[in-house]
């Protein structure tokens, strides 16, 4: 599945990350590793971005990032 | 796994372990912060509460300042006058008067807004507001190849391009700010108005309204058209990932407030104004030069700058307009405010009467030309002396004053002949 499915409210687990080279190295630094908790706060009011809640801080991302996230059922 | 992944699994790993060490995890408790952003980032709720702010801030920073920046404009009009009363070589006290407290009083001007500007910023920065702001716009500006930090300066080009082109510095994409930066000039700032409100006014009468709203959607529109243009051509590429953090919401401090906007408004004193003043000195000498042939600066059609208006006759007569709209829009580079106060000195009626005199020198097509250019033609000499500090040089710089101008040209033309085409003079 990937992060931009998931409804707001639910916790999944970072399965994989893609994109290109730089994007993904941004994910990688702002903490959206391998096996990290994230939880989906809420979508923005025009539906894009969304808001996430990771490594214990709340991060904005575009559905176009958060589509290169695979992630898993908790 | 790949060797990025591999450092930051690394990095987070090492980070878990310390903490484990020396952090207790307890179940959190909703926060302030998420109570107040379930109000102002709510699906219904988010994107009046966000316009509401935006309101406030433009008040803030226009209209709050205002009285200010007329308080420089009186103490600078009043040196001025002094300054010629007392001197007794009429060239020396224009130069004084005119030229140099009339210069200073015009750099001056500018900083209450660009001020209150900044101290709004920062209070909209230190709040946390600032990142929800971008997060609640982005969607639309994205769409236009900018992103969600771009809302703030657009709008408050609508103010003054001056401090708006500044406020782009909470954009950290280097070309995401620098297409910011680029259209921000098309947005319709209050230097226009008068203008309009001259033209539409003589000419449209009881649709003057519907007339000035459709400038300034139309400089919406270019805005817009050009982002997106130079996002595809010249720049390439998608605007940069939004990976912006939210932090938890915290009360400002005045100390902090006033230090973040005292050294932002320092660096408009110290580079963008030199530019400014020396091409004040420069259009005063042009307006008011060669100094026997003005009668000491009082027959305007006589100096360097009617000649300038002349030279472009040629130009702009294909769009109805002649050489007297040629020396207002000269002399609108310094400041679009001036323009109407131009055409009162050439037709020598004063500003007052100056809707009377047009009505010989402009046809409602002509009118609407006029118009068009001025929304769009040069960025005002603060804007390039702003545009040249923000986007690192002349390069960049030259290349908004040579697509303005032309773009200023095309859209008037085609509004221009359109208007033929449906029978309006």
């Amino acid at each position: 599945m990937k992060l931009s499915e998931v409804e707001p409210g639910s916790v999944v687990v970072i399965a994989d990350v893609h994109g290109n080279p730089e994007v993904r190295k941004k994910l990688l630094d702002m903490g959206l590793i391998k096996g990290a908790e994230v939880k989906v706060v809420r979508n923005a009011p025009l539906k894009d971005p969304m808001e996430i809640e990771v490594k214990g801080y709340n991060l904005s991302i575009r559905k176009v990032e958060a589509e290169k996230v695979l992630v898993v059922e908790r | 796994m790949d060797f990025a992944a591999q450092i930051a699994m690394a990095r987070y790993e090492r980070i878990g372990e310390i903490l484990g060490r020396c952090m207790e995890r307890v179940e959190k408790p909703e926060s302030f912060s998420d109570m107040i952003d379930k109000v102002v980032l709510d699906r219904y709720l988010g994107i009046p509460v966000f316009l509401t702010l935006m309101w406030a801030v433009f008040q803030f920073a226009f209209s709050v300042s205002a009285p200010f920046s007329d308080a420089v404009d009186v103490f600078f009009s009043a040196c001025s006058d002094w300054a010629k009363n007392t001197i007794t070589d009429p060239q020396l006290a224009s130069l004084i008067g005119d030229g140099i407290f009339g210069g200073l009083g015009f750099v001056l001007v500018f900083l209450p807004p660009i001020a209150f500007v900044f101290m709004a910023l920062a209070v909209l920065e230190d709040t946390g507001y600032l990142s929800r702001a971008a997060f609640v716009m982005d969607r639309a500006m994205t769409k236009v190849g900018l992103q969600g930090k771009s809302f703030i300066p657009m709008l408050l080009g609508f103010g003054c391009n001056v401090p708006a082109i500044m406020a782009t510095r909470t954009i950290e994409n280097e070309i995401d700010r620098k297409i910011t930066i680029m259209v921000n000039p098309l947005m319709s700032c209050s230097a226009r108005l008068p203008v309009y409100i001259l033209f539409a006014g003589v000419f449209f009468e009881k649709y003057a309204g519907a007339v000035i709203t459709s400038m300034y959607l139309l400089g919406i529109l270019l805005a817009a058209l050009m982002a997106t243009l130079f996002r595809k051509l010249v720049f390439g590429g998608k605007p940069s990932p939004l990976l912006l953090e939210m932090p938890p919401y915290t009360v400002p401090t005045l100390r902090g407030v006033f230090t973040s906007a005292w050294v932002r408004t320092r660096v408009f004193l110290k580079k963008a104004a030199t530019v400014l003043f020396i091409g004040a000195i420069a259009i005063w000498f042009l307006s008011t030069h060669p100094w026997q042939a003005t009668e000491g600066g009082s027959v305007v059609e006589n100096s360097y700058a009617a000649v300038i208006g002349h030279a472009v006759e040629p130009l702009i007569r294909p769009l109805g307009l002649d050489w007297t709209a040629g020396i207002a829009l000269f002399a609108g580079f310094m400041a679009k405010e001036i323009v109407v106060g131009t055409l009162g000195i050439v037709y020598g009626v004063g500003e007052e009467n100056v809707a009377s005199a047009i009505v010989s020198h402009f046809t409602p097509a002509s009118a609407l030309a006029m118009m068009v250019i001025t929304l769009i033609y040069l960025p005002c000499l603060a804007t390039i002396g702003i545009l040249r500090q923000e986007l690192g040089g002349w390069k960049w710089t030259g290349f908004v004053v040579a697509y303005e101008l032309v773009l200023a040209y095309m859209v008037a033309g085609i509004v221009f002949l359109g208007c033929k085409l449906v029978g309006v003079a």
